[in-house]
């Protein structure tokens, strides 16, 4: 398909999937007719998005007297932008294929190809995932319901569910009756949103604290039992906010189970626990909610939340987002817009999520505006004083992967096929190499920038059984094709195991010294073993373990 | 800027300052064990015996015999006239003279997940606020940057119910544990026979077929890619990857890691701690500490290594406890006595405990359910003046008639035993300080040295 025509399907796609609940389907029904009319406007909005973010990032550089990093060459933003969209870094195919074509647009076709892969799905699940239903890293109980909640994601993923309507099904999804929590009890792996909830007990008050942080950015959870020591968040606000969610009862409640749930779908009030005071439920705003006869609270909050109106919905999607990409928000913390947390380029970030919103929360379109400028292309290698202030943006920080991206990532050097495997929630006895990673690799809640190792990581990595096996030339297919090849070059052989770990060609001095050791055979006098030597120490490597 | 950044170059400094790791591969090279023993300003060491799954108060530390709650065992007399404990415990009875029990533990969390992260965190899971665990805590405190082994090590901690208590939260990964017999999984644990083997380090020995000089060879190509990506790509998550490479490689070769060989004890020794997972693991404890580490953890999750859960005693409660007390006792009471010989107990502070407590009334299937309202937990050694008992219940067991102790009055008793300020701060990542206790705390004066 040739790009324009590919673009042209995109905005067909773009209107077609605007919304996919209840009344906006509407929608679709006019998107035939539109699509010609709308088509050239939308023509590159990517390159526009792009554009203004270039614009604002460097007039603050001028002002503030920076100088940024060159841009990236070809092998570091293809490493980049395949661990950020897809989860993995690229095989060596991929690699030498990309690499040999520096035509234009070149970069802007990868990405558009990165988000057409499965692994896009897969990638941005786990990321929802950890925004979503951060329980599931820690709690085991969360972990058993996170099949049927990541099998819903993938499926919006895939079908570029807009942004709004995802969070709209994800706060009105039922509860009670046939399709509610008894059905997912009985079938743990339905395609469902539920585990949202359950994860969050089913109780006003955590839902109430997680929505508003996960979608608006507004931390209101302190509240819950007194007024913010920092913020302005009260007491009554919290509760107010968390009566959306009053509605909801559970029944037969034992020994910390959730029971059965019912739900009074108009209920618009709590009594705050331990105090007198009834609150009625009121948008974080301040302002009282229209009520309609037979629209739920839960909608009625739904609406307001994922409404353009709503200023914190899209730029708090907006700056998450950005977070991935930059491993520094815009607001950092990244889910935290209160008080003394100021955006470093608040202009940028209006921009952004008017942007976002005006391309009806349209994730890829993101994604795809992000990765096309400047700013993102720019190389993580510091040749200036002045790029070290992460918010100027002035060089890409160099980012921990999660434990998903460093298992994927090691298959995809090594030229394991079955990096694709699904997660086995329920075998905990039964660990495979992936299960054990994700548990030590698990990211800690600090920013990817702050990333630190832990000792247990270090002995694994070094010594451990999957590190060994990748680097056994028994075991490792890249390895053993690389060093059984006939009419290589030990050079050859070098520049063919970087290219599979660290996505780029080694430099002169690198290739000099390397091919050396190779042709001495190291320690143990032997060619093969010299170069698993190689692969070791790049697999160990602080360039193969982040991002950057 | 946020705080959290301000705070992460300062780590930043301290990591280089501390020149853990650089260009040279001499830096790699094993440093000499510390000198064992005991000196005069030692700092002071914490060992929990984590009792997974919530032991009952009314068969163990605070009996009530005649009443119908008191259940099947019989209370008897301790070294400290006045105190009776429970007659599957004589060997600790016998050393009250270090122990403090306290009978008025009183929390309000009864569901296993929780309250495991509230007693172990001394916070209820809260928003997004990610705790560090008990350990971490006081290892960040007690701890040395280079030291050969780590500060934090933690023996078969069963963390399947609420992982993030196990962990270092905020602190990050620096401040994780070592775990050694990991029992989440069947396979890398071991049957009662194979303690030895279960209470090595996971990936501590080099991989088969890799010689010292070929694994130092591979250390010094590493060295060059880490010197190379350091200079261009400055930044925490180099650094702190270049130091945990740096400690791992350090414990690896250094003298220090002959704690974990207990088959260098003394056979008579290794039987009075009981030859079984905990009561060898109460021997390793003993040996870390000796070398310095200043926080181990040694969790009692079952009497034979079938069993996760086993103090969960919601039905055969006598009988489960009595086994399990029968593993406990020798290994708690040597522990001690062994600590004592070596003139360390006075300088590590031993806490037992559990997530809660368990019901006085006695269910139907002679089980005890979970009981957060009055339970009991034990200081003894390091900065405790033993020979007392804290609080008191009602003669059913089921309230604290007398000084009610909460989890933040423990945490801060526990500070102050080994000399910490529970107010000292620590940045989350959340942004916020918190401190090692809330300043509402109150510590149990009365039992502080």
């Amino acid at each position: 398909m040739t790009h324009p025509a590919r673009a042209q399907c995109r905005v067909m796609n773009h209107l077609l999937h605007a919304r996919c609940h209840g009344f906006r389907l509407a929608l679709a029904a006019v998107a035939h007719v539109l699509v010609f009319a709308v088509a050239p406007l939308f023509s590159d909005d990517v390159q526009e998005l792009a554009d203004k973010i270039d614009r604002r990032i460097e007039a603050r550089w001028q002002k503030d007297g920076i100088t940024p990093a060159s841009i990236a060459d070809s092998a570091e933003f293809l490493r980049r932008v395949s661990l950020h969209v897809a989860g993995s870094i690229p095989t060596v195919s991929d690699a030498r294929q990309f690499l040999r074509n520096e035509s234009y647009n070149h970069r802007r076709q990868l990405v558009d190809e990165l988000l057409e892969s499965p692994h896009y799905i897969v990638n941005f699940s786990n990321f929802w995932t950890r925004v979503m239903m951060p329980e599931s890293a820690t709690d085991v109980q969360a972990l058993a319901q996170r099949p049927g909640f990541q099998a819903w994601l993938r499926q919006h993923l895939g079908n570029n569910t807009r942004y709004d309507a995802i969070v709209y099904e994800l706060l009105t999804t039922p509860l009670a009756g046939d399709r509610g929590m008894n059905s997912i009890m009985q079938n743990p792996g339905s395609v469902s949103p539920i585990a949202f909830f359950t994860t969050k007990q089913i109780k006003p008050e955590n839902l109430a604290a997680a929505t508003s942080r996960m979608f608006m950015g507004i931390r209101i959870e302190c509240a819950q039992c007194h007024n913010h020591p920092y913020d302005s968040w009260k007491q009554e606000q919290f509760w107010g906010y968390a009566a959306f969610f009053a509605g909801i009862e559970r029944t037969n409640q034992n020994d910390g189970g959730l029971g059965q749930v019912k739900e009074v779908f108009d209920r618009r009030e709590l009594t705050i626990p331990d105090h007198e005071t009834v609150v009625q439920a009121t948008y974080l705003d301040g302002t009282q909610p229209q009520w309609r006869s037979k629209v739920s609270s839960r909608r009625t909050l739904a609406d307001w939340m994922t409404s353009k109106q709503n200023p914190y919905f899209a730029k708090s999607a907006v700056n998450r987002l950005w977070g991935h990409f930059f491993g520094v928000g815009i607001v950092e913390p990244i889910d935290d817009f209160g008080g003394s947390n100021k955006p470093s380029h608040p202009e940028l970030l209006n921009e952004l999520a008017a942007d976002f919103a005006a391309h009806d929360f349209d994730l890829k379109y993101l994604i795809r505006g992000i990765a096309a400028s400047k700013t993102y292309q720019r190389s993580s290698r510091k040749t200036h004083v002045s790029q070290t202030e992460p918010q100027q943006f002035a060089r890409m920080a160099v980012q921990g992967l999660t434990g998903e991206q460093l298992f994927d990532s090691i298959a995809a050097a090594v030229g394991h096929l079955e990096s694709f495997q699904q997660f086995q929630p329920f075998q905990f006895n039964q660990p495979g190499p992936r299960t054990e990673f994700l548990e030590l690799f698990a990211p800690d809640n600090n920013s990817p920038t702050e990333r630190q190792t832990s000792i247990l990581q270090a002995l694994a990595l070094m010594n451990g059984q999957f590190t060994a096996s990748a680097t056994s030339l028994e075991q490792s297919s890249t390895l053993t094709a690389v060093a059984e090849f006939p009419s290589m070059s030990s050079g050859d052989r070098v520049e063919a195991i970087y290219l599979a770990a660290l996505t780029r060609r080694p430099r002169p001095e690198e290739l000099e010294r390397l091919t050396k050791y190779v042709d001495s055979g190291g320690p143990s006098k032997n060619q093969k073993q010299a170069l698993s030597d190689i692969f070791w120490a790049l697999l160990n490597s602080s360039e193969f373990l982040f991002n950057h | 800027m946020s705080r959290r950044s301000m705070i992460s170059r300062r780590d930043l400094l301290k990591l280089s300052a501390c020149g853990a790791f650089g260009a040279s591969m001499s830096r790699w090279l094993p440093v000499l064990a510390n000198e064992i023993g005991a000196s005069p300003d030692r700092r002071r060491s914490v060992i929990l015996l984590w009792m997974t799954g919530g032991p009952p108060q009314t068969d163990t530390f605070d009996m009530k015999p005649g009443h119908e709650n008191g259940g099947q065992f019989k209370p008897i007399d301790t070294s400290v006239p006045g105190i009776q404990i429970c007659e599957h415990l004589p060997r600790v009875a016998k050393l009250m003279q270090h122990c403090a029990p306290i009978r008025s533990m009183s929390t309000k969390e009864g569901d296993h997940t929780r309250a495991t992260y509230l007693l172990r965190t001394g916070n209820l899971p809260q928003g997004p606020i990610d705790y560090p665990t008990l350990g971490s805590l006081f290892s960040k405190e007690l701890g040395q940057e280079d030291s050969d082994l780590p500060n934090f090590v933690a023996v078969a901690p069963y963390t399947q119910f609420s992982p993030a208590a196990y962990g270092p939260g905020f602190l990050g990964p620096k401040f994780a544990p070592l775990i050694v017999g990991d029992p989440n999984r069947v396979g890398t644990n071991s049957n009662g026979a194979n303690y030895d083997q279960s209470l090595a380090v996971k990936n501590l020995s080099l991989p088969q077929g890799i010689n010292l000089e070929r694994a130092d060879a591979r250390l010094s190509l590493l060295g060059d890619l880490e010197s190379d990506f350091a200079s261009h790509r400055p930044g925490l998550n180099a650094d702190s990857h270049q130091s945990a490479y740096a400690a791992a490689v350090r414990m690896m070769r250094s003298e220090a890691v002959k704690a974990f060989h207990l088959e260098g004890e003394d056979a008579k020794l290794r039987d009075a701690y009981g030859r079984n997972q905990f009561g060898q693991a109460c021997l390793l404890a003993r040996r870390l500490v000796e070398r310095g580490v200043p926080f181990v953890e040694v969790s009692l999750n079952g009497v034979n290594n079938n069993q996760a859960f086993a103090w969960d005693t919601h039905a055969q409660n006598f009988n489960s406890v009595k086994s399990l007390l029968e593993v406990l006792d020798p290994a708690w009471a040597t522990l001690m006595s062994d600590l004592k010989d070596r003139g360390l107990l006075d300088s590590t502070l031993i806490v037992w405990m559990g997530e809660f407590g368990r019901t006085p009334k006695i269910n139907q299937q002679t089980g005890r359910d979970h009981f957060p309202n009055a339970w009991s937990t034990v200081l003894c050694g390091g900065g405790i003046k033993g020979g007392q008992v804290v609080g008191k219940t009602s003669s059913d067991g089921m309230k604290v008639d007398d000084r009610p102790v909460s989890v933040q009055d423990l945490f801060a008793t526990m500070c102050k035993a080994v000399g910490l300020d529970s107010m000292k701060q620590n940045v989350s990542n959340v942004g916020r300080p918190i401190r090692l206790a809330e300043p509402t705390a109150k510590p149990i004066a009365e039992i502080l040295g």
